[in-house]
């Protein structure tokens, strides 16, 4: 028979009247436990009262989102015995910025608005909707769509990712992914809109990867957000903050170009222009630092191999 | 009360609802898509290895629908009605095509066509997928779609409660909405029942935990009939303990069943086909195996990939193997894969005809697991069920669009506050008995006695136990008393159905004296097509299940022995 | 013991003093820093941007290096060189497409490629092969009774199947080596929250405002100083700080060191053999650890 053991599970619970407070209930679990099925038996054996989603039990539905020692994560992938301390505890709280409704269950509306925001659906090319070309899309296209589109709508990114508190321009990184699927879909006719919609949101990511450590699909957001970037020389339009990594990134292309290094002076000057670049130059020298800006490193040597690896212009 | 009126109303956001909803919208009528759960969240997003379709010149050279539908109707044991096998033979290609233009993601053959692979009872490959997630990337293809309408209205998270009904005519229906815990009455001359199966009735099952038979329950409570209650399909590869579905796909794939002597069982049982026999052979032969002491301890066997190698399998077999590493601990390129049969899907539901149109209740229409057009009959073949909900769903929108052209809705708004009162009425008592309670020994119940082996005994004392369920359920009450987002009473609402579905499901199984496909009675081991070769259909009024009958159609293909 | 050492632009730039202190502490623990011979940027953060190809590949000739050097292991004190070439490797095994490609541009540069050589933090070497034990022998002044806010930023722990050495969500390396000086660790919620950094070329004030938070963070925790394992943390954490004063109108500021200085601070030598800042030097010297 399998070993069971008996772990406690605190969680926090929310409703209007009582507002937020902690509760533990004790559950005997075996090797194999999932923690929605912990859940399911609190709440059919000891507090009907206690509130969460879940539905598929395994891990594509995304439902079952939530804080799991603090760590945002799908309850059902979780398996109870990983989940426990060395007391044999384990908190559950519900998903960081999303408005509580109840318990577990937060308010997603905000995470849905966000997807629906980058049009998340094809306009099939007409070549496509004849049906006169059902070899459109090659397996490795496939495999990029696929990658991106295989988002559960989880919401679990969205709460972990920096950017999204600080920034309401901020798309998220689950609606990156969801508008670049279809940015490198064929089939679709829209790819110049698309990267209408995303492009300045996506000089809005700070590039931390929160995104691809808490997916639970292995979906790696930023790395879509990265792929969009990458599409802003075809871009005609500009903002801002286009327009400032514009400079700044063909400025360090330039440097890697010229000497195989970055050359921090430089840049400086260029992204933010002579003001703006002098006025730090006034907080480095402050700190004492201003002579490690005017440090010159040695070019690389063999520029040639750097010239070819960046090849001719794109 | 509030109140919205629509053209058309959409019960369930699964890829049978939303197919619906897209061809009656695309059509220019306003519909309401109303589902328990965020429509990505439907139990069709779990469906694994993929969806059967012959494609005209993306099939093998040897292949033809008339082949397809012949497997439907053998698997089926005989008790499908051919013209709806044929129907959704004939419909496969187009289907694949019109989901291509969707944005489905299909994997792809080196040339850029849509993949394609063998699945269990095919007589040629037809299954054509998405990794091993072929049912959430179309769920996904279909919503996406759908919020692309302006005349689609979501109520994502509303619990549907009862059908309005204006004499014999639907009239809308009432629903909660979660959040707020707040009444809408929804109206509309047309209801759409797509709300997916019931396996949360059985203690073991492959099912989402919101599968939970709400539409059947809701039908029988209008004096709508089900169809063929006593059919339900266990499917062989439930993960153990968890019963987390391993895909058929991995025996397609080359995955072989081993008993606790290392022998290949499968080759006793179905000498030609072996492993990829049909579902209620497969789940039937392991049950024996176990029985008879071949079995591990803990009573399971083992799925065995090892010799397939461990590219392959992360390659082909992705979410087998990270369901068995997940769920199980277990590494599938190393060692077999610990799984049992568990309850899988429901053939039976809502009586519909070829159209989708019931014929008990004016403006009734019922698609996807939630009905019974019967396409499985006795038996389901694996990637047939995506099919239906597609084909059917897109047909019964079409049957659909025709109806609302000839009618209105009308002013009534009888009834809608006695729903509301009697699902009140958990909340409001003080005392009584927890759903939990009642929930759990239903479940056992089920397993037991209506399960994979059944018999007069059992099945005569299965009825006298839902009964006793059944009216104790009435003085079930809730304890939460909050208002917003309350679960607890959606559970106890959620009993309630399976309460009464249980209760026409024991009672049909008890009734249909031969064993037809997934319905194996011990006591009489033989197909009888004598006195058989009908559908039953099981109305509840009250407290008694009453049984009628309808012939199987009949087309081309006569019964013969079912031999894999 | 020698190890192939990448120390980065930023560090050969405004953040020498990541260098200087990395040098010396490596010294004092008999670790030889053999600098990567011709390296070249490694595009971490920019040139994944723009160009997935160029990106691997500029990063795949670093590794080259290493590997005609003679060595299997690259340390680098820069958490973005480091996610950066450990991306790039686990790209290359992974997205055959993107392999393809990578190797016409390394065969057009005459750049044999072919693996064996592991990225690693200077900070897991440390910890790995220095060991903590060893360290704390070296300990000549014990910084006791302050309380040090460990940072530990992104790119060092995530993703974490990639990076491979702790927990993303709960690690500890940062930890153990400031307990190792002496100093009383002190974790607060945004450890591993981004510092706003990569956003600076980009969308400045809200990088300034993520910066804010996490300095804010450690404060209200009850960091005395904090203390961090990256040179672009150190831009924008130290070298940024009188300008997020400014901004965010905040009365105070947080003194900030590298790892390697605070380490360095342990071993006897003074802020300014280890490069630190005016503002943290005096800090220091207030409280009597310099
Ligand atoms: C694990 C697993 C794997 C499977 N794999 C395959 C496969 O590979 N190939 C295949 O062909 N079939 C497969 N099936 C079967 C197939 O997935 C289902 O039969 C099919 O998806 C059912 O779709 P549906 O649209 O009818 O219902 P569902 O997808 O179940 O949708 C039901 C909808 O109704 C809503 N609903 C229900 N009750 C209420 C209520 N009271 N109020 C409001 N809304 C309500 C729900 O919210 C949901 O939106 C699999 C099944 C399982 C369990
Ligand atoms: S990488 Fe970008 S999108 Fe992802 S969590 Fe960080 S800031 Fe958000
Ligand atoms: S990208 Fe990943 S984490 Fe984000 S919503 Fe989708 S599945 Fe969830
Ligand atoms: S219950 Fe579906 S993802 Fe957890």
């Amino acid at each position: 028979m399998v070993e069971e053991k008996e772990i406690t599970v605190n969680v926090k619970k929310y409703d209007k009247e009582k507002g937020e407070y902690w509760k533990s209930y004790k559950v005997q679990a075996d090797r194999y436990t999932q923690m929605t099925e912990v859940l399911r038996k609190i709440k059919t054996e000891q507090d009907p009262t206690l509130s969460y989603r879940a539905s598929c039990h395994m891990a594509v539905c995304g439902s079952c989102s939530m804080k799991i020692n603090g760590e945002p994560r799908l309850a059902c992938k979780t398996m109870a015995f990983t989940a426990i301390n060395e007391k044999n505890e384990v908190n559950l709280e519900s998903m960081d910025y999303y408005q509580e409704v109840r318990d577990l269950i937060p308010d997603m509306d905000t995470f849905y608005d966000r997807m629906y925001k980058v049009e998340p659906r094809l306009y099939a090319d007409q070549t496509v909707i004849s049906g006169e070309n059902d070899e459109r899309m090659t397996p490795s296209e496939q495999k990029e769509v696929w990658k991106f589109e295989e988002c559960i709508w989880c919401g679990l990114c969205v709460s972990a990712c920096p950017s999204v508190k600080e920034d309401e321009k901020f798309l998220g990184p689950a609606a990156h992914a969801k508008g670049y699927r279809f940015m490198a879909d064929g089939r679709d006719t829209k790819k110049e809109e698309r990267i209408g919609i995303l492009m300045d949101s996506a000089w809005r990511c700070t590039s931390c990867y929160m995104c691809y450590e808490v997916c639970p699909q292995d979906v790696q957001p930023v790395i879509a957000i990265k792929k969009t970037k990458a599409y802003v020389d075809e871009f005609p339009g500009t903002t801002e903050l286009i327009t400032m990594a514009r400079k700044h990134d063909s400025t360090i292309a330039e440097s890697i170009g010229e000497s195989g290094k970055i050359k921090e002076s430089k840049l400086y000057l260029k992204t933010f222009g002579y003001v703006a670049a002098m006025k730090d130059m006034m907080y480095m020298m402050k700190e004492g630092k201003i002579k490690y800006a005017m440090a010159k490193d040695t070019d690389v040597k063999n520029m040639d191999e750097i010239k070819k690896i960046m090849g001719d212009k794109k | 009360m509030e109140k919205k009126e629509y053209d058309a109303v959409v019960l369930g956001g699964g890829l049978a609802g939303l197919m619906a909803a897209n061809n009656v919208a695309d059509a220019g009528f306003k519909v309401a898509v109303v589902s328990k759960v965020f429509p990505t969240r439907s139990h069709s997003a779990a469906a694994e290895g993929g969806i059967a379709a012959y494609v005209d010149g993306n099939s093998d050279p040897n292949d033809d629908p008339e082949f397809m539908s012949y497997d439907e109707v053998k698997g089926g044991d005989y008790l499908v009605d051919q013209n709806a096998a044929e129907l959704l033979s004939r419909d496969s290609g187009e289907i694949v095509h019109i989901l291509d233009t969707w944005g489905a993601p299909f994997n792809r053959q080196p040339d850029g066509r849509i993949a394609l692979r063998y699945f269990g009872g095919q007589t040629y490959p037809r299954t054509r997928f998405v990794a091993d997630k072929t049912g959430m990337a179309l769920l996904h293809t279909l919503f996406q779609h759908a919020t692309g309408f302006d005349n689609i209205d979501f109520y994502n998270e509303y619990y549907v409660l009862d059908i309005v009904k204006d004499g014999n005519n639907v009239n809308g229906l009432v629903a909660m909405e979660m959040k707020t815990m707040d009444p809408i009455f929804l109206k509309s001359r047309a209801l759409l029942i797509a709300s997916g199966g019931l396996g949360m009735i059985y203690q073991h099952t492959t099912n989402s935990y919101i599968n939970t038979g709400d539409g059947y329950g809701i039908a029988l409570r209008s004096g709508v009939p089900l169809k063929d209650p006593e059919f339900v399909q266990f499917h062989p590869t439930g993960l153990y303990p968890s019963d987390i579905l391993i895909s058929e796909a991995a025996r397609a794939e080359g995955g072989i069943l081993k008993n606790n002597k290392g022998e290949r069982f499968m080759a006793k049982y179905a000498p030609h086909k072996f492993d990829l026999a049909p579902r209620d052979i497969v789940s039937r032969s392991m049950t024996i195996e176990m029985r008879e002491g071949r079995g591990f301890e803990g009573g399971y066997l083992g799925l065995d990939l090892t010799h397939l190698g461990r590219e392959y399998i992360l390659e082909r077999l992705t979410l087998a193997y990270d369901a068995a590493k997940t769920f199980a601990n277990v590494d599938a390129t190393k060692e077999m894969i610990p799984v049992r049969p568990a309850q899988h899907y429901f053939m039976g539901g809502i009586d519909v005809d070829i159209t989708g149109v019931n014929s008990d209740l004016n403006g009734l229409f019922a698609a996807g697991e939630a009905a019974c057009v019967s396409v499985h009959g006795a038996n389901r073949l694996g990637s047939n069920s995506l099919l239906e909900t597609l084909v059917y769903g897109k047909e019964t929108g079409k049957t659909m669009v025709d109806f609302l052209k000839k009618h209105k809705n009308v002013e009534s708004s009888d009834g809608v506050d006695t729903i509301v009162d009697n699902a009140y009425s958990y909340i409001k008592r003080e005392t009584g008995e927890h759903f939990g309670t009642l929930l759990n020994e239903l479940r056992d119940v089920m397993w037991e006695n209506v399960g994979i082996f059944r018999d007069e005994k059992k099945l005569t004392e299965a009825v006298k136990q839902i009964n006793s369920i059944r009216k104790r359920s009435i003085n079930m009450y809730v304890t939460d008393k909050t208002t917003n987002y309350n679960t607890e009473v959606f559970n106890a609402l959620e009993t309630r159905n399976m309460i009464d579905c249980s209760i026409v499901m024991a009672t049909a199984a008890l009734n249909r004296t031969e064993t037809r496909g997934a319905h194996f009675r011990d006591d009489y081991p033989t197909r009888d097509d004598d006195n058989w070769m009908k559908h039953s259909i099981a109305y509840l009024n009250g407290d008694a299940v009453e049984i009628k009958y309808k012939p199987v159609i009949v087309t081309k293909w006569k019964p013969e022995p079912r031999v894999y | 013991m020698k190890v192939a050492y990448y120390p980065g632009c930023a560090s050969h730039g405004i953040a020498k003093d990541v260098d200087i202190a990395t040098q010396l502490i490596a010294k004092d623990l008999d670790l030889q820093l053999m600098e990567v011979d011709d390296w070249n940027c490694c595009g971490g953060g920019f040139m994944d941007d723009k160009n997935e190809e160029i990106h691997t590949s500029l990063n795949l000739r670093n590794l080259t290096k290493v590997k005609e050097m003679g060595y299997d292991k690259m340390a680098t004190p820069c958490s973005v060189c480091l996610n950066s070439h450990k991306i790039a490797v686990d790209k290359y095994d992974n997205d055959p497409d993107l392999k393809e490609n990578v190797d016409k541009k390394l065969e057009k540069a005459h750049i044999e490629y072919d693996g064996g050589v592991d990225s690693e933090h200077f900070i897991w070497v440390l910890i790995k092969d220095v060991g903590i034990e060893n360290i704390q022998k070296h300990v000549k002044k014990p910084l006791k009774d302050i309380k040090i806010g460990t940072y530990y930023g992104c790119q060092l722990l995530r993703p974490s199947n990639v990076m491979g050495f702790e927990s993303a969500h709960d690690p500890h390396s940062v930890m153990d080596l400031v307990a190792a000086t002496g100093a009383t660790p002190v974790s607060f919620p945004l450890k591993a929250s981004c510092c706003g950094f990569p956003l600076m070329g980009s969308n400045p004030p809200v990088g300034l405002k993520m910066a804010n938070n996490i300095l804010s963070d450690a404060r209200n925790n009850g960091a005395d100083m904090m203390v961090h394992p990256c040179s672009l943390c150190h831009l924008q954490l130290d070298v940024t700080q009188l300008k997020i004063k400014d901004q965010f109108k905040q009365d105070w500021t947080m003194p900030i060191v590298y790892i390697t200085q605070l380490i360095g601070l342990a071993f006897g030598h003074s802020p300014e053999e280890l490069g630190i800042g005016k503002l943290t030097a005096k800090y220091l010297r207030e409280r009597g650890f310099a």
